[in-house]
């Protein structure tokens, strides 16, 4: 088991999740758990099996950019980095869409917002939370005035 | 679906309408821009990378605020109807589309518009940038449209008259001004020397530039609904003939400044 190769699991694992999440109805909740729950369990998994066998024995650190760069020129080390987004996007952005849910933001909507989540992380969170913050500084809708 | 509870759930009636949160996303977008100006140097033909996308972002804001404050005032029948929620969601796709990609080529320190370097250029340009506008602008349109034939809409005389005439004359006249521009090889008539421009806005203060006669043909979906407003509180008695005659007025004024830019003229020299 290669770092490349798993690396090619890692990718359409995540994917998966991310389609899920982004494409499929809400009301099926049991398809809920596989970007909410099965697949962060799995990345969880690979990225505590690779830094347990490999961060300990490789150079570098995180007390400087310089260190944190040596770090990951070990390749399984780099791979584990890898995962942690792969897996940290797809919980943060579980958590988001729920949020934008309760917020009442339609889903096509919440779409890109995710997609930019997916693809810059904190980026999209940034996009997520303000448009929820503005969503609910909204005045309440007046039914009456129909 | 998840235990956390982070944020108070906001009962069902209380959703934002699709305008509301494309107003949200607008304002997100907004201070995204901000937040990336302070760390960008690089520009795109003498203007930073980030001007761009702040500008549309604020535009959009506006836009869709403008359209969810009216949307609100309909009836229901109408609110829920096809016709609005088509438009809206049309309107919607294009607006994402639009700041999706000039955001990507600000990033990239790239022109969106004008931008024929490439095929995938051109046709992003032409396609999104370009399709996208037109189906946004026509949108106010129907929506001003929807004001003059719902009977039943929550909006005093002066307010329905400017609604109508604004939006109407918005779509009108921003078809001819962007269409002119988007047939030329960018928004300056004539070539600058000096590159003096007005602060904030940078529509150049040397030669024509067709974009404050855009501005204004774009808020006069503003500009009129205020002066009914105005007029209805001000107690007036014919409230729809002072818009009416307020709108012609816009228009010729919106058509100056246009006029002006042609003939290769600043708005304001410096």
């Amino acid at each position: 088991m290669t770092p490349d190769f798993l690396f090619q699991i890692a990718n359409p694992l995540a994917m998966a999740g991310w389609v899920v999440l982004i494409l499929a109805p809400r009301r099926w909740a049991a398809l809920g758990h596989v970007p909410r729950t099965a697949v962060p369990l799995l990345l969880a998994a690979l990225y505590s099996a690779l830094v347990l066998a490999h961060f300990f024995t490789a150079e570098g650190g995180y007390d400087s950019l310089a260190n944190v760069a040596l770090l990951f020129e070990t390749p399984e080390v780099l791979l584990a980095g890898w995962v942690h987004y792969l897996a940290f996007d797809l919980m943060i952005g579980a958590l988001m869409a729920d949020r934008m849910d309760r917020a009442g933001v339609a889903r096509v909507l919440q779409a890109p917002v995710l997609v930019t989540i997916f693809l810059f992380g904190p980026m999209g969170v940034l996009v997520a939370l303000a448009t929820e913050g503005v969503v609910r500084l909204l005045p309440a809708r007046s039914e009456a005035l129909a | 679906m998840t235990p956390l509870v982070l944020s108070r759930d906001l009962p069902a009636a209380r959703a934002p309408s699709l305008l509301w949160s494309l107003t949200a996303v607008a304002a997100a977008l907004t201070l995204l821009a901000l937040v990336w100006a302070p760390f960008d140097p690089r520009l795109i033909d003498g203007t930073p990378v980030w001007a761009k996308p702040l500008k549309f972002a604020v535009s959009f804001v506006a836009l869709f605020a403008t359209l969810a404050l009216v949307e609100d005032r309909l009836s229901l029948r109408w609110r829920n109807g096809l016709i609005l929620r088509g438009t809206t969601t049309v309107m919607g796709t294009a607006m994402v589309l639009e700041m999706g990609y000039m955001i990507y080529q600000a990033a990239r320190a790239e022109a969106s518009h004008f931008n024929f370097s490439t095929p995938f250029h051109e046709i992003m340009y032409v396609s999104v940038m370009g399709t996208g506008a037109v189906l946004l602008v026509l949108g106010i349109a129907v929506f001003g449209v929807a004001v003059a034939r719902d009977r039943d809409a929550a909006l005093t005389p002066g307010l329905r008259s400017g609604v109508t005439w604004g939006f109407v004359l918005s779509c009108v006249l921003t078809l001819v001004v962007a269409g002119t521009m988007s047939t030329s090889t960018g928004h300056y008539v004539g070539t600058p020397v000096l590159d003096t421009r007005l602060p904030f806005v940078g529509w150049s203060a040397e030669v024509g530039d067709l974009r404050p006669a855009h501005f204004l043909s774009l808020h006069a979906m503003q500009a009129l609904p205020l002066l009914g407003l105005l007029l209805d509180r001000a107690g007036s008695a014919r409230p729809g003939r002072t818009v009416a005659l307020a709108g012609a007025g816009y228009a010729a004024l919106t058509l100056a400044v246009f006029a002006q830019a042609l003939m290769g003229l600043p708005l304001i020299r410096l």
